[in-house]
């Protein structure tokens, strides 16, 4: 990989990351567009290098959360030396934090192989962003179900149960897949347990912070991708009066675009 | 339950080591084995963690009752 192309795909992946649309699906499917046949996707240098990329987005985002993160961490810290849970919303959000971490910290580390393979052919990544867009579609639709039940009212983060918690943790672990919005994913198992737009978001950028930032520094070094917490600041303005629909469509068209360009031989 | 964490935290706890030691390998062929184990030795130990903060957690709960 030439310096250029390590440039133009960690761009791609510290403005996309955030957004519902899968950075990683992209990381796979351009350079397949623009036939960098020098890249060997499934060599687990490659792997690496895409995991590395996520550290900025993992710093970008303690750096817009700080003060967030800062309050969690202390309401963590004092409840494990208090040996019980209290009411604080900070410690709530906390608890549920690590409980929704774990299916992916464990899925991740369990079927890193298996989904490794999954990268050397852009065709399941153009498919699984199509996926992607669906879901997002799929989600909108049961939200808007759900907000059409007046028993059902948007509840904020922290009354979210511990169940839910695993269930949006569980969803985030899709993002495994390439083309699989880990954000979009999260926040649509968000929608789904009755949380809205903006609470949906902020709970997957919290959720994303530590499995990003663990894994980042598995991989032992270190590179920044810059554009990550424009992309957090302004996907936090969108969500307070805008939905998933406009990235659904845009997964959908990127996906089965890609599928068809793959399936006829123009993606190295 | 509190027999359960201590179980889980010391199973993990085991796990983690073993993995660690490249004693087993159960889901880590791969290019890079080692970098593997550690990811697997550090995810059992947080687990195993867990599982101990949980036992706290009980261990007051139990304590506030009595």
């Amino acid at each position: 990989m030439t310096d250029f192309q390590a440039l133009i795909l960690a761009l791609l992946q510290g403005v996309s990351e955030l957004f519902p649309v899968s950075s990683l699906g992209h990381t796979i499917l351009v350079p397949a567009l623009l036939h960098w046949t020098n890249i060997h996707r499934a060599n687990p240098t490659f792997l690496a290098f895409v995991v590395l990329l996520h550290l900025g987005t993992a710093l970008a985002l303690i750096v817009y959360y700080r003060a967030r993160w800062l309050a969690i961490v202390r309401a963590l810290v004092t409840s494990v030396i208090r040996g019980r849970l209290s009411d604080d919303r900070d410690e709530r959000i906390g608890w549920l934090l690590v409980v929704g971490t774990i299916p992916v910290g464990v899925l991740g580390v369990l079927f890193e192989e298996p989904v490794r393979t999954l990268f050397a052919s852009p065709a399941p990544a153009a498919l699984f962003l199509a996926l992607n867009g669906l879901v997002m579609f799929a989600g909108e639709w049961l939200r808007r179900r759900q907000l059409a039940n007046p028993s059902r009212a948007d509840r904020p983060i922290e009354h979210l149960s511990f169940a839910q918690s695993v269930l949006v943790g569980f969803a985030q672990s899709f993002a495994l897949l390439p083309g699989i919005s880990r954000s979009g994913a999260s926040m649509v198992a968000g929608l789904l347990c009755d949380l809205d737009h903006e609470d949906a978001a902020e709970f997957s950028f919290l959720l994303a912070t530590p499995v990003i930032f663990a894994a980042a520094l598995l991989e032992t070094r270190y590179l920044v991708a810059p554009g990550a917490h424009v992309s957090v600041a302004f996907l936090m303005r969108y969500f307070r009066s805008n939905d998933l629909r406009p990235f659904g469509w845009y997964c959908l068209i990127a996906g089965v675009c890609c599928f068809i360009l793959s399936k006829r031989g123009f993606l190295s | 339950m509190k027999p359960l964490a201590l179980l889980l935290a010391l199973v993990f706890f085991v796990l983690g080591a073993l993995y660690g030691l490249g004693t087993i390998n159960v889901l880590t062929k791969s290019g890079t084995e080692h970098a593997h184990h550690v990811s697997h030795l550090v995810v059992c130990w947080v687990l195993a963690l867990l599982a101990l903060v949980w036992y706290r957690f009980q261990s007051s709960a139990n304590g506030a009752r009595h």
